[in-house]
């Protein structure tokens, strides 16, 4: 044992000195590893500080009160609540009554003797210097002492009285505004001047403004309203403070009250489960991550550590070789003077530990410092402050021993292989053919072809993708394993190449030993590299596939869906028309139900929505509640075989949902959104002059008043009348369909549950049916305005479509969104430019990437093949070569080692990524299946899951590669070689 | 100078090395080489034997045997009593940190490491504490008065004085026999004659020494010289001879 750790103690002291002579090595290695180090540690020591103890977290929710009360709208019904009041329920079952609903006051559930502090919450549109921003304003007495922790001043003062607010500086950044500036909120005259800025430690992104109780909330409230405008939605909590905490006890008596309580005392010793009445109530399960969706992010993390270390070992390992072969006569003598084949291992393995070590020391450090330095960069990347800086030793140890054992790793090879060598050879320098191990080809055959084998079987007859990247990666290695063996069959195709290329050739070959590490380099990058670019590109021309254009190419839509915004939409509308090259613009408008502040979804105090009814022929069986069982899946009715017949049937169709986002795809406009649209079909229009409605979905297509035609698969038999020009203007086939308005949102709700038909007024109109393969952009229903105003429909302005002479340019782009920004809601821009590919440039950064890898790859045994080819180059001056032989056959020692590199790890790198792409294919069409079978046909399509050689990719390595690595090595090369120095014979 | 006559010392002491019946073959069929034909040599304390002959005369050959580097085909090499013919790797390794030492003509000190460390490496290797073996190291230097060297790193150090370490190197803890092939080979005459002279003292203080070298000159430092020419000994002689020598047959080489 002590023999064993001296000796080791000299391999070491070796190994260091030589690292640090050979300095430009060492660093390319060490950098090599060091820097996924420090990347790790970066990460962990930034997970690790973002992590908050529980009275961290305590204090940036609760600062120094013992408890926060929250009404949680149940009207003042008993509820249960998890201890860290996340998680509420009414007590009672209301499976039979009406769910509890309503507000009750919170500081009547407060024990006495408590002190509170109200927290209100609220949010507006705020005038900032570039238009309006929408802003969360708080109301909370900053500078109480119960408030201490939660927000955190950074400049100024917090309010003082009602004219003053503070904000967060993340707002003041994004609305231009400073301390000193006044702020104004829309609709509201009172001017605010802005006394301070602060940050909230747990979400630094959050704009934000901080007033006094009363101060903003309500009378802006007020102004809103009176405005017709959505109010500001103010919501209040109360922070409680009493002596003695609120404990468990007291949640559960708050609880009783129909109030929320996350409280201190409990946050910081919960109590137990079994003492959770929601718990037994719920039967509430653990939500966390179950055991083995661990064990599989686990195994991820694993996979993907082990692959980077296999890749990293690949790439190293040449370097320690070089270092080895450079150093044979070191050896050498380590051998003369008693150094056994472990004490040579230890020596050149101890460099692949020194490193390795290194590697470690700076990797960590550096990731240390780093995170330190940029510790408010990261803060305000991920949006929150530190609790504290939290090294966690053990960790970066842990993190910090892969990469000793990378480098070990990278160095086992050339140090079993250099402690095979005689200490004679080694000596004397003598070249001649050393037998290359037979055993590792057949080894690596085996384990290619089991590697394929499993990633066959993946991609076959598993969907797992795990099974084919392992596959990939022991076939990957069987065939680095194979490298000295197929380098020798590529010795055969010297026979017709001219002299250098001939001779860089056979001594490649002649050389495996030195030969292989670089190949099997260059093989492991761009194995690597094609495997990510072809799978990229395949899933590239999948979406691209998939895209589902918005609008025609080069059209433009504004729609603008929030309460209250219709009075905006006449202005936006004309500045699109202003700015972007328009065509044609086609105003659309929407249906409302209720008053005009309704948004298109309805549901708040007197808002309703309103439906397009499907005559119950029409509807799809697996879709149409049984009124016998409305509680069971309708799908349930039917066979799997028939649901699968049922999912071809056009009623179970349904459009993808795309475009305008209204209910059933109902917009009010003229034929001119015909035009933007691209439907070249006269007879719509003329049906919309003529006041008819143009359906697009078949579905909606009431035929009771219209033709005989029912099963609505001929339509186009049906159309072709139209061109007689009937006096409606549309088509003989008729039809009508129906919209029905639902004022009583609740009680359509209520009917839904029950499988009755909701209560509504129902509108019908005359329809024209388009063609079938007519596109419409995710519309279904276009009513022309008079039919929608002879109807008696309110109709609000939505927005506006536009065909473009060109696509509009950046600037025209920007200057438009400037524009928009000063509008008062928010405006939904869509600029249809087709499908764009963000891969291109990741494939492009892939190919460098692997270029430079097969380049420095290429280059280190090149250098290699320079040394070790020295007594040839004097024998080809000595018969009277000329000197730029030795730069030609540099530079095609280089091209060699490249080219035979790039061809293996292509075609090792191409089938696993076909494999992946085949085991996705299966993953999809199983789902295909499953959702064919349960009857969810209509809404999945037919996955689509091609497989796409990226050949750009492959040329640039198969060719430019090779060549420039070639160019690049004979560029470098000095012609004339150093002085000969007399060996050892 | 040695007092006592290499023959009056043949029978009293056993030789440190004993050569027998000697023969290397290298390659086979069309390319077989004889490199060595049943030489036989022995190798007494305190004796300093120089092996001369031209090139490919099986010089280098005899030496890389007699210090278990290469395998003779056949015949046996004992050294201190041990056959090591017959012994496997370790064995032959172990020998080297123990009873063998080597002294070529270039490249002989490790570059990572200075003159001590380089001395003391044998010993190190042999699971010596760091501290002992430089111990050790420092005290062979000192005794042939190199340790101002110690803490030099190679390359700071002039061909001579590199020699010069890889003698005391070579004689490091208890070893007692020298291989030396050419050490004179990279340095000028008077270079050579200070790292013959080191030479010859040790073997006065008690170790065994071959010197393979070209020049009869330093041959001269021998107590012994034996001409080899076509793997076989063509001629022996004892000191008192070799100057004559100087003149007759070694002029002919």
């Amino acid at each position: 044992m002590i023999t064993w750790y001296h000796s080791w103690r000299a391999a070491i002291r070796i190994a260091r000195r030589d690292a640090w002579r050979s300095k430009g090595r060492s660093f390319l290695v060490l950098a090599m590893i060091a820097l996924p180090i420090l990347g790790v540690s970066a990460a962990d020591l930034t997970l690790r500080s973002a992590e908050l103890s529980t009275e961290q977290k305590l204090e940036r929710s609760l600062g120094a009160a013992d408890a926060r009360l929250t009404d949680p709208g149940y009207g003042g019904a008993p509820i249960l609540q998890t201890p860290n009041g996340e998680n509420f329920t009414p007590a009672d079952d209301f499976e039979d009554k009406p769910y509890p609903e309503g507000s009750t006051d919170v500081t009547k559930a407060a024990p006495q003797g408590a002190k509170t502090l109200k927290d209100a919450t609220g949010s507006a549109k705020l005038r900032t210097e570039h238009g309006l921003l929408h802003t969360e304003i708080r109301e909370l007495k900053a500078a109480d002492p119960m408030a201490k922790g939660m927000l955190t001043l950074v400049n100024g003062r917090f309010p003082a009285d009602g004219t003053e607010v503070a904000a967060t500086t993340h707002f003041l950044a994004s609305s231009g505004l400073q301390v000193g500036s006044t702020l104004r909120a829309r609709g509201f005259d009172r001017e605010y001047t802005v006394v301070g800025s602060y940050e909230l430690p747990d979400s630094l992104k959050s704009d934000q403004v901080n007033a006094l109780p009363g101060a903003l909330l309500a009378p802006l409230d007020k102004a809103l309203k009176a405005d017709g405008l959505p109010g500001t939605g103010a919501e209040a909590s109360y922070l409680v403070s009493l002596p003695g905490g609120f404990t468990w006890n007291m949640v559960k008596e708050t609880n009783a009250k129909g109030v929320v309580v996350h409280s201190r005392v409990v946050g910081l010793d919960p109590p137990a489960k079994s003492d959770v009445p929601f718990y037994q109530k719920n039967d509430w399960g653990d939500f966390g991550m179950s055991a083995s969706a661990r064990a599989a992010a686990l195994a991820a993390i694993g996979t993907v550590v082990g692959l980077a270390m296999l890749e990293i070992c690949l790439l190293a390992g040449p370097a320690f070789a070089v270092g080895a072969r450079r150093s044979r006569r070191q050896l050498g003598l380590v051998g003369a003077n008693g150094g056994e084949r472990r004490h040579v291992r230890a020596i050149v393995l101890s460099g692949g530990l020194v490193i390795g070590v290194a590697a470690a020391a700076v990797g960590t450090v550096l990731g240390l410092a780093l995170t330190y330095a940029l510790r408010p960069v990261l803060e305000e990347y991920i949006g929150r402050r530190f609790g504290h800086f939290d090294i966690r030793p053990l960790e970066l140890l842990g993190i910090g021993l892969l990469a000793v054992l990378t480098g070990l790793l990278a160095a086992i090879v050339p140090a079993v292989t250099s402690s095979r060598q005689t200490v004679l050879a080694s000596l004397t320098g003598r070249r001649g053919i050393r037998r290359s191990n037979r055993v590792l080809p057949v080894i690596g055959l085996l384990a290619t072809v089991l590697g394929a084998a499993i990633a066959l079987y993946g991609s076959v007859f598993s969907d797992q993708f795990a099974v084919v990247a392992a596959g990939s990666a022991l076939a990957e290695l069987g065939v680095v394993a194979m490298t000295p063996a197929l380098v020798g069959l590529f010795g055969r195709t010297g026979r017709l190449l001219p002299l250098s290329p001939r001779l860089a050739l056979r001594d490649a070959v002649r050389n495996r030993g030195r030969t292989a590490p670089a190949v099997a380099a260059v093989l492991a990058a761009v194995a690597g590299t094609v495997a990510v670019a072809t799978y990229s590109a395949s899933s590239d021309a999948q979406q691209r596939a998939e895209y589902k254009a918005q609008l025609p190419h080069g059209a433009v839509s504004v729609i603008m869906d929030e309460a209250g915004s219709a009075r905006d939409v006449p202005a936006v509308r004309s500045s699109v028309q202003k700015l972007l090259p328009v065509e044609v613009r086609a105003d659309i408008s929407r249906i409302s139900v209720g008053s005009a502040n309704c948004s298109v979804w309805g549901g708040s105090d007197g808002c309703g929505t309103y439906e397009v009814v499907v005559p119950p022929q029409n509807e799809c069986p697996l879709w149409a509640t049984d009124p016998a069982n409305p509680d069971g899946d309708p799908a349930e009715r039917f066979s799997k075989e028939e649901r699968r017949k049922l999912a071809e049937d056009w009623r179970c169709q349904q459009p993808g949902g795309r475009g305008v986002y209204v209910p059933d795809g109902v917009v009010v406009a003229d034929a001119s959104l015909l035009k933007v649209l691209e439907i070249d079909d006269p007879a719509a229009a003329k049906a919309l002059a003529g006041g008819q409605a143009v359906v697009f979905d078949k579905r909606y297509i009431d035929k009771n008043g219209g033709g005989g035609n029912d099963d609505g698969k001929d339509g186009t038999d049906g159309r072709d009348g139209t061109d007689d020009g009937t006096d409606e203007g549309g088509t003989d086939e008729g039809g009508t369909v129906r919209i029905k308005l639902i004022t009583d949102t609740e009680a359509a709700g209520n009917a839904f549950d029950e499988g009755r038909e909701a209560p509504g007024e129902i509108k019908s109109f005359r329809v024209h049916r388009a063609a079938d393969d007519v596109d419409a952009y995710g519309l279904s229903v276009i009513v022309p305005p008079a039919a929608a105003k002879a109807a008696g429909l309110t109709t609000l302005p939505l927005g506006a479509y536009y065909s473009t002479d060109s696509l509009p340019s950046t600037e025209q782009r920007q200057r438009l969104e400037g524009e928009l920004d000063k509008t008062g809601s928010s405006v939904m821009l869509h600029i249809e430019e087709g499908y764009t590919s963000e891969n291109s440039i990741i494939l492009l950064a892939l190919t460098v990437f692997a270029g430079l890898i097969t380049i420095g790859a290429a280059g280190i045994a090149t250098g290699l093949a320079q040394a070790d080819a020295e007594a040839d180059l004097k024998t080809l001056a000595a018969v009277g070569a000329p000197p730029r032989v030795r730069r030609t056959l540099s530079g095609f020692q280089c091209g060699v080692v490249a080219a035979m590199g790039v061809l293996l790890g292509s075609a090792a790198g191409v089938l696993p990524a076909i494999g992946l792409r085949l085991a996705e294919r299966r993953e999809q069409l199983k789902w295909y299946q499953e959702a064919l079978d349960n009857g969810w046909g209509g809404l999945a399509s037919d996955p689509h899951v091609p497989v796409v050689i990226p050949w750009a990719t492959l040329a640039a390595l198969l060719v430019a590669v090779p060549v420039g690595a070639a160019l690049l090595a004979a560029l470098v090369t000095r012609s004339r070689g150093a002085l000969a120095r007399r060996e050892t014979a | 100078m040695s007092t006592q006559s290499p023959h009056t010392s043949q029978g009293q002491q056993r030789p440190v090395l004993r050569l027998q019946q000697l023969s290397r073959v290298h390659g086979s069929g069309a390319t077989e080489v004889h490199a060595l034909r049943g030489v036989d040599l022995d190798v007494f304390p305190g004796e300093l034997v120089a092996v001369m002959g031209p090139s490919g005369s099986g010089k280098s050959t005899l030496l890389t045997i007699a210090g278990g580097l290469d395998t003779p085909t056949s015949g046996r090499v004992v050294v201190e009593d041990t056959d090591i013919t017959a012994a496997d790797r370790k064995t032959l390794a172990a020998l080297r940190r123990r009873s063998i030492g080597y002294v070529f003509q270039d490249y002989n000190l490790i570059p990572a490491l200075t003159a001590a460390e380089n001395v003391a490496l044998p010993r190190e290797l042999d699971g010596v504490s760091a501290r002992k073996a430089r111990g050790e190291a420092v005290a062979a230097l000192e005794e042939m008065e190199l340790g101002h060297l110690a803490d030099r790193f190679p390359d700071e150090m002039s061909g001579g004085q590199q020699q010069r370490v890889a003698i005391a190197r070579a004689l490091v803890g208890d070893r007692r026999l020298v291989l030396a092939d050419e050490p004179t080979g990279a340095l000028d005459s008077e270079t050579g004659e200070s790292v013959l002279a080191l030479l010859r003292s040790r073997c006065d203080a008690g170790a065994a020494g071959i010197l393979v070298t070209h020049e009869p000159r330093f041959a001269a430092w021998a107590d012994r010289v034996v001409f080899l020419r076509d793997g076989a000994v063509v001629d022996q002689t004892v000191r008192s001879q070799t100057d004559s020598l100087l003149t007759g047959q070694a002029a002919e080489l």
